[in-house]
């Protein structure tokens, strides 16, 4: 719960997002704090706009009306949203979005591309990142070498490589059985105890929504918390 | 060290998924920079040619009328020119170009025995030919063409010449020439007592004056002395000749159809590959690229295939230079040489026809959304 004495990370005010002028509305409403740190699960039918929420929330996309701020400032207005996604946020994606022409070590360097950086360090960090995720011997790997838990490490890997402060998964285990699924979430909810970072995980699977310590439900585009 | 990626590498990697489409956008660029290296260094190469001819030659200035390929002048006015003070030799000479045989063309001069022009030529066999005979010389590149020697004849137009000199000369056009005495040319081509003009040798500047000054001053005194008669500088007649301006006019123009074919096949590549990497044009958007970093990745990509596609061109460009230099029907006008300007020319308008035919692709790429692209399958 949001505590009212410190100022939330990511703030939700009265958040809609329709489509198809108007004619349907994924989100009516939502409106929510979260605070820095904190490890979050979004769950919901599907078409319940749950992954609506996460791309506003991410800055991949703008808001019919309403607002979402991080540290009291309103994406898209006095934060560039392309600033954000590169220096604030690292996605995950359920279906990975490797770059099928790369290397995994250059997969990772990607997003550092978007700052500035030496290539040097860039590769440093990409292969410290890869390591750190148990994929040493893969490094030079391309994506259709890799199995889907070790596509999903890189794509994790990837996320971390700008140092963000808010991870956003997007169902990180749905392309995943059942043995890599909790690994990817060891290392989720690893990653996010060690480096302090706010972890929200949009997911149908019960089990891992459960875990979170904090669960919020999407139902026809509003919270049902 | 761990491998490095750089944004130039990114490019080319994306550029090399698909190999054979990069491979024939490659070559089309390529072809179509070749042809324009051929096509504008022929011209060019002509034009430099005529340079080299009147330089060679000692020429000065060009007392014509106001036509290039059809100057008729009267021979009498040499009278006049003999009488202006700054010119120490004013020469009489026709020049045509014929067939000689049907595949091979020449340039054909008419001159005075005594032509100073005659000081630029080095006879490799035989020797002048004399006024008032049926004799011509020939340039080394022609008579090798011709298959000719000294003491065999060749027929122009009807009439049999002898061949009693074979010359080499400064330039590919004396090379691929022929030269006969002025009264022969003016029975061959029916300008009795007419001459395409005269070609001026100046005495010496005096001294205190300009070689540019002394040029004007000269052009207006012949000016006067022959009034309705152009006196051009030499320099001025190889670089304005009607000959040259249309060799850089088809030249020009047959490079630019080529060139908005090269671009059209960049244009499309590009086109494709934005279109078939809709997603990860997303995801580098999810993932931090500002769209104009899209649009400069989409951009140095086609900025390389014109890099190297222009490479490409100017070994092909090169190539065919090369080719028609050796060929008989051109050789007597083209030399095969090619100047860093020319190359440095078709690297860079290769580029910009890559940037040009990347333009809309990586706009509509940095302009895609990040959501919607994402979802596209």
């Amino acid at each position: 719960m949001t505590s009212p004495e410190v100022s939330p990370q990511l703030e939700v005010r009265d958040l809609t997002k329709s489509y198809d002028n108007g004619r349907i509305e994924a989100l009516r409403g939502v409106s929510l704090g979260i605070n820095a740190g904190e490890y979050i699960a979004i769950s919901g039918a599907s078409g319940s706009g749950k992954s609506t929420l996460l791309q506003l929330l991410g800055g991949l996309d703008v808001p019919t009306s309403g607002q979402v701020l991080y540290e009291n400032s309103v994406l898209g207005t006095t934060i560039n949203l392309d600033e954000y996604r590169a220096h604030r946020i690292g996605f995950i994606f359920q279906a990975f979005y490797l770059l099928p022409t790369l290397r995994a070590i250059d997969n990772v360097q990607v997003p550092m591309l978007a700052v500035n950086g030496n290539s040097t360090s860039r590769a440093d960090r990409a292969e410290a990142l890869l390591i750190e995720l148990g994929l040493q011997h893969r490094l030079t790997s391309y994506p259709n070498e890799l199995s889907a838990g070790e596509r999903q490490r890189v794509a994790i890997a990837r996320a971390l490589a700008n140092k963000p402060t808010i991870l956003l998964a997007d169902e990180p285990t749905g392309n995943l059985d059942s043995v890599n699924s909790a690994r990817i979430m060891e290392i989720l909810t690893g990653i996010q105890l060690k480096h302090g970072m706010t972890l929200i995980i949009v997911t149908h699977e019960n089990d891992i929504a459960h875990a979170a310590p904090r669960h919020i439900r999407i139902r026809d585009g509003r919270v049902a918390e | 060290m761990p491998s490095q990626l750089s944004f130039t590498g990114f490019a080319w990697k994306n550029l090399w998924r698909r190999r054979l489409r990069t491979l024939l956008t490659l070559l089309g660029i390529g072809m179509a920079i070749g042809a324009f290296v051929a096509l504008v260094g022929f011209s060019r190469s002509f034009e430099h040619e005529w340079m080299r001819l009147y330089s060679s030659s000692g020429i000065d200035i060009a007392v014509v009328d106001k036509n290039f390929m059809n100057s008729s002048v009267s021979q009498n006015i040499q009278a006049k020119l003999d009488a202006v003070p700054v010119i120490e030799r004013d020469d009489p000479m026709i020049f045509n170009i014929m067939d000689i045989t049907p595949e091979v063309n020449a340039i054909i001069f008419g001159w005075l025995d005594n032509s100073f022009e005659f000081s630029s030529l080095t006879f490799t066999s035989g020797g002048p030919f004399h006024n008032g005979r049926a004799e011509i010389i020939l340039g080394e590149g022609l008579a090798k063409n011709l298959d000719k020697k000294v003491g065999e004849t060749l027929e122009l137009q009807g009439s049999t010449f002898t061949v009693v000199g074979i010359f080499h000369g400064g330039t590919a056009l004396e090379t691929g020439a022929v030269i006969m005495p002025l009264d022969q040319m003016q029975q061959l081509t029916s300008m009795q007592g007419k001459v395409s003009g005269f070609h001026v040798k100046l005495k010496p500047a005096p001294a205190g004056e300009s070689p540019a000054h002394y040029m004007k001053r000269a052009q207006a005194l012949i000016e006067a002395a022959v009034p309705g008669l152009n006196a051009q500088a030499a320099s001025d007649r190889a670089s304005n000749n009607q000959f040259v301006s249309l060799a850089h006019a088809v030249a020009w123009g047959t490079s630019l159809i080529a060139l908005l074919m090269g671009i059209l096949g960049i244009a499309n590549t590009m086109a494709m590959s934005v279109f078939e990497r809709t997603r990860e044009i997303g995801i580098l958007r999810a993932i931090g690229w500002k769209a104009w970093r899209v649009l400069l990745l989409i951009q140095v990509e086609a900025a390389v295939l014109g890099f190297v596609g222009g490479f490409l061109g100017i070994v092909f460009g090169w190539g065919a230079l090369h080719a028609l230099a050796a060929l008989p029907a051109t050789a007597s006008v083209v030399s095969s040489s090619l100047s860093v300007v020319d190359l440095v020319e078709a690297l860079a308008i290769s580029v910009l026809s890559g940037l040009i035919a990347g333009a809309y692709p990586a706009w509509r790429g940095a302009h895609l959304s990040p959501v919607e692209a994402l979802r596209h399958d």
